[in-house]
């Protein structure tokens, strides 16, 4: 079954059958697109929540970290409910603008959450340090981006696996549409349910590589991001 | 000049009450204590960076040197300019001392290193050189001598009486001969879970 199923990723890429590359192009982008959005929202909220004090602070964290762990088909149930409703004028079901982001919602939390998490510590030392030496705001502010470097790296990656691999939200807000919103990951769910096993254990394949090709690219940077 | 008028932090479990001490410009002062009387807290109430009730009276600026140093994701270089480059001050004018500084406590051979690459010697003397570099009105150490060897501390002894004139310094140790080298003042901590 394995052995079949590779050979039939394999057949499946040389075949140069459009419709699979762009359900390749567009899970990667969707992803891809929807992670560095969430990065520069969430990256922006993290530093903020975690160098600041207010009320109610506690609470907000707790919030945060509940949406890092929330089913996505329930997200797309909740992008759904907003898209027929408020944000009507904005989205349309079913298109790619409102998978995008459906994913946008479903990353931000878990880049958020985890530049909180891992900088909370040292972010209160070095802004008192920062402040012991007449640092302004400004200056604070630059300090924070740097000292958090190293975590965000390791966030988008964790915000770019939850975006490729899931498939609830894509499924419930994109109607997995043939030649349109259709995913590798709606495509796998589909293969399956309709009984055609190696065609979807062959997309699997693929979007393992991929997967595996991209953080290899991302690790190349590491050495960047870490002192 | 520095006063403390009726100083006292409260944490969960303990009340740190502190006498009315000054410090003067000029000279040394030394607060000594065993673990826990309250060295680091007090140091941090001046440094404004922790909450106290009380008074304190401080004239100018105000620099902490830490316990364990704290270094920025730079270079030991450029941690020790950061007062300077966000002074916006010309770094070039400071050369000479930096230079001078860097050769004191050997940190010439790393000084474009990731400065949380180094040891924790060299990341003391960093953070101390990066404290006195812009010229504090009041200069706080908390054990500075700890992690030093002991020609660091030699040249550290030297380098505070060269530049003690215009500065308040205020030095927490435990280290016997380091204090009777420098103090003119010296106040000691008792326990405080009394
Ligand atoms: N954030 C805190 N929360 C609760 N208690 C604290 C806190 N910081 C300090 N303390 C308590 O206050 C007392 C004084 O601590 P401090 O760090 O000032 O001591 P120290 O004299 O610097 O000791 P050492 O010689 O070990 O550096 C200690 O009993 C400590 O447990
Ligand atoms: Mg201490």
């Amino acid at each position: 079954m394995i052995q079949e199923s590779i050979v039939e990723a394999f057949n499946l890429l040389m075949s140069f059958d459009e419709e699979i590359y762009q359900i390749i192009f567009l899970s990667l982008t969707l992803a891809l697109l929807a992670t560095l959005t969430a990065l520069v929202f969430g990256v922006f909220f993290g530093i903020l929540i975690s160098s600041t004090t207010f009320k109610g602070k506690r609470f907000v964290k707790k919030l945060i970290f509940t949406f890092m762990g929330i089913p996505p088909v329930v997200l797309g149930l909740f992008v759904l409910l907003l898209t027929i409703g408020p944000l009507d004028p904005v989205f349309n079901l079913f298109t790619v603008q409102v998978m995008f982001f459906a994913q946008f919602l479903l990353v931000l939390p878990i880049i958020t959450g985890n530049i909180i998490i891992s900088s909370e510590k040292t972010q209160k030392e070095v802004l008192e340090t920062a402040e012991t030496l007449g640092a302004s705001r400004m200056d604070k502010v630059k300090l924070l981006i740097v000292e958090t470097k190293p975590f965000i790296l390791m966030s988008m990656i964790l915000g770019f696996s939850r975006a490729i691999s899931e498939v609830g939200a894509v499924m419930l807000v994109g109607g997995n549409i043939r030649y349109s919103t259709r995913t590798m990951t709606t495509y796998i769910a589909r293969s399956n349910s309709m009984g055609d096993y190696s065609k979807s254990i062959a997309m699997g394949i693929i979007l393992l590589i991929l997967a595996f090709v991209i953080h290899s690219i991302l690790a190349r940077f590491r050495g960047d991001f870490y002192d | 000049m520095i006063n403390l008028n009726n100083v006292n932090i409260v944490f969960s479990d303990v009340v740190i009450k502190y006498k009315d001490f000054t410090f003067k410009k000029g000279e040394i002062t030394f607060i000594s204590g065993p673990n826990g009387s309250g060295k680091t807290t007090l140091l941090k109430a001046i440094a404004n960076i922790i909450d106290h009730k009380g008074e304190i009276d401080r004239n100018g600026f105000v620099t902490f040197v830490s316990q364990k140093p704290i270094l920025f994701s730079k270079t030991i270089y450029q941690n020790i300019i950061y007062p300077l480059e966000i002074r916006k001050l010309d770094i070039s004018n400071y050369e000479n001392r930096i230079e001078k500084y860097v050769k004191l406590f050997e940190l010439d051979k790393i000084l474009h290193k990731k400065a949380k690459s180094c040891s924790s010697g060299e990341q003391m003397k960093a953070s101390i050189l990066r404290g006195i570099i812009f010229e504090p009105d009041v200069l706080l150490l908390d054990e500075p001598t700890t992690a030093l060897d002991i020609k660091s501390i030699e040249e550290l002894t030297k380098l505070l009486n060269e530049i003690k004139k215009d500065m308040t310094i205020i030095i927490s140790s435990h280290d016997r001969l380091f204090i009777e080298e420098l103090n003119d003042v010296l106040y000691e901590l008792g326990d405080p879970y009394v």
